[in-house]
């Protein structure tokens, strides 16, 4: 079976994920036996991303590497070993926040568009956004507006 | 209050929020701060004010942080060498990593010219200009610095890393090499070691508001030669290009190094992946837009009084909340920024002050004010970014993700509302509606 670099690889809808991993030096990581849970985001899904930030990213590695790695998970989950799960925490380290049910897959501000794809070492969700960690202040910000004006 | 309400135009309900109408400005791509030609020229112009000192800052700050030290007595720290003058923005000029600013890299001719003779304009030595306070004023800057520091765990991976025992270990080896010759300092370390490490976490914090402030410089100087081209449409579009901005520097990385001798030491690499946007930009607005401190004479410390809360995250002194009446009071550092912006504003915002309230008799006051509504534009930008980055489209079809931002729009400005010690009236958001707040 192709490893996770493998199906990016034979795919031009990630040719801008491959470049991004390439040059974070991150091929031989995503390479090894793992297995990972990988989001994947396609071209559309960088291209999404303003003028300029893939720019800065590129010229500083070790700061696209966070990016890249907060869109990867230790060990295999598909679709249904999710469904209910609130949160998986990424090999960068901060949480991935889901919604898995029947109808839906999402992760953080993402919409999974294809799961479930299969790879020697894991297995690779695609995303239609670029996610990017969510600081501290994002969660009590969220209650209170759930909850209203104290 | 403005006469025309936002009607909604999302597929949700009207919010019931009490800044309801601000909440529908937001959902419709605006700003906190309403769309008006005179709210447009006003942020522009303090952007543009604030953008000359602000070159001076940060390269000042990088200086401190690289050079000065631990420097027991930093007599000269604001006397920045022509090296650091020099220094090239990595944002503005043709050799730029990404060219935020159209302009050059070096520093910006109306600060060389008013480092050369200040107010006074008169050509005397330097020294003379320094104590007579007519001079960047630099304690602003480091005010920010400590506001920072003092509140810390406002999010991103530095903060951790900073009681790490890697950054100890940096730190000890830039210690040592900084003293190398001097046995007092390096037997006064090995009794007050935690002091040290201190003292070293807060040059680091320097490097932090600099290599911050190096961004927002050229940012602001590009946003005034748009305006001045007529680039803008409103506030709204100021507002869009400083978010744009926010997402281009994102990943630029932020580090500390010290110079010692000719060598360059890292208490911080770059190969540790911070960034502007997760370890500058958003602990900076949370500590300095919305917390600060109290300023010495405003507020009675007494415990038992409870005018100070005793949780920091409720701290409440930043610009989003400040009374701008007092500026001009001594112990109010904001009033040392605004007598910098003071010197380096656009002829349109001097003979607009002229105009109204006391002219020339009230101008800091007034360039205040209009420097707090800039702010709230900042803040917008930076909350629309947010909500961009962790959230959704503001046109996305689908209502539950429409909802979530509303939830996060709605928790933003519920900050603004909140009773407990008068930060609701304290908050300047219903203030900055009305285009008569001057």
């Amino acid at each position: 079976m192709p490893t996770i670099v493998d199906i990016a690889v034979s795919n031009e809808a990630f040719s801008t994920l491959v470049t991004a991993v390439s040059a974070a030096s991150l091929v031989e990581a995503l390479q090894s036996p793992g297995p990972f849970t990988v989001f994947a985001p396609t071209n559309d899904a960088f291209a999404k991303l303003p003028d300029g930030t893939i720019t800065t990213l590129v010229q500083n590695i070790p700061q696209l590497a966070r990016i890249l790695t907060f869109h990867v998970v230790s060990g295999k989950y598909k679709k249904e070993d999710l469904v209910g799960v609130k949160s998986l925490i990424s090999l960068e380290g901060t949480q991935i926040d889901l919604d898995v049910s029947e109808e839906s897959f999402e992760a953080n501000n993402a919409t999974v568009i294809a799961a479930d794809i299969e790879a020697d070492n894991g297995v690779i969700h695609v995303i239609d956004n670029v996610m990017l960690m969510r600081p501290h202040w994002f969660y009590p910000i969220m209650e209170s507006g759930k909850v209203g004006v104290v | 209050m403005t006469a025309t309400l936002t009607e909604p135009t999302t597929k949700l309900p009207p919010s019931t929020h009490p800044y309801a109408e601000v909440i529908h400005r937001l959902e419709a791509g605006g700003s906190m701060l309403p769309d008006t030609p005179e709210n447009l020229m006003q942020i522009i112009g303090l952007y543009k004010a604030y953008a000359v000192p602000m070159d001076f800052y940060w390269r000042d700050l990088l200086y401190i942080a690289e050079q000065v030290f631990l420097e027991p007595i930093p007599a000269f720290k604001y006397f920045l060498p022509q090296e650091y003058l020099d220094l090239h923005n990595h944002y503005a000029g043709d050799d730029a990593d990404l060219r935020l600013w159209r302009g050059y890299a070096t520093a910006h001719q109306e600060l060389l010219d008013f480092m050369d003779k200040g107010e006074l304009k008169a050509k005397i030595p330097k020294i003379f200009h320094h104590l007579y306070h007519d001079r960047i004023n630099m304690e602003f800057a480091e005010e920010c610095m400590r506001a920072m520091l003092w509140h810390r765990g406002m999010g991103g991976e530095l903060e951790p890393y900073m009681d790490s025992e890697e950054y100890k270990q940096n730190a000890d080896r830039a210690i040592r090499a900084f003293f190398k010759n001097n046995p007092v300092m390096l037997g006064l370390y090995k009794l007050f070691p935690d002091m040290f490490m201190e003292q070293c976490r807060q040059s680091t914090m320097t490097s932090v508001l600099g290599l911050f402030w190096e961004i927002m410089a050229p940012v602001f100087f590009e946003m005034s030669d748009i305006y001045d081209e007529g680039g803008f449409k409103g506030v709204p579009d100021a507002m869009d290009f400083l978010v744009n901005g926010i997402f281009a520097i994102a990943g630029r990385p932020i580090y500390h190094r010290v110079k010692i001798g000719d060598e360059w030491m890292d208490i911080v690499p770059k190969s540790k992946g911070f960034t502007w946007l997760y370890e500058a930009a958003f602990p900076y607005v949370e500590a300095v837009f919305y917390r600060t401190s109290p300023f010495r004479g405003t507020k009675s410390y007494n415990a038992q009084a409870h005018e100070i809360p005793d949780d920091q995250n409720d701290f409440h002194y930043g610009i989003l909340y400040a009374d701008k009446f007092p500026v001009g009071s001594a112990g109010i550092p904001p009033t040392l920024l605004h007598q910098d912006m003071y010197h380096f504003l656009p002829q349109y915002l001097v003979d607009y002050y002229k105009q109204h309230c006391r002219g020339e008799d009230d101008m800091l006051i007034q360039l205040a004010v209009s420097f707090q509504r800039s702010m709230y534009n900042v803040t917008s930008a930076v909350i629309q970014a947010g909500r961009a980055a962790l959230l959704y489209p503001l046109d996305d079809p689908n209502p539950k993700h429409l909802l979530a931002n509303r939830h996060y729009f709605e928790g933003q400005l519920n900050r603004f509302c909140n009773p407990k010690y008068g930060m609701d009236k304290a908050a300047r958001i219903g203030m900055v509606q009305d285009q008569n707040y001057r």
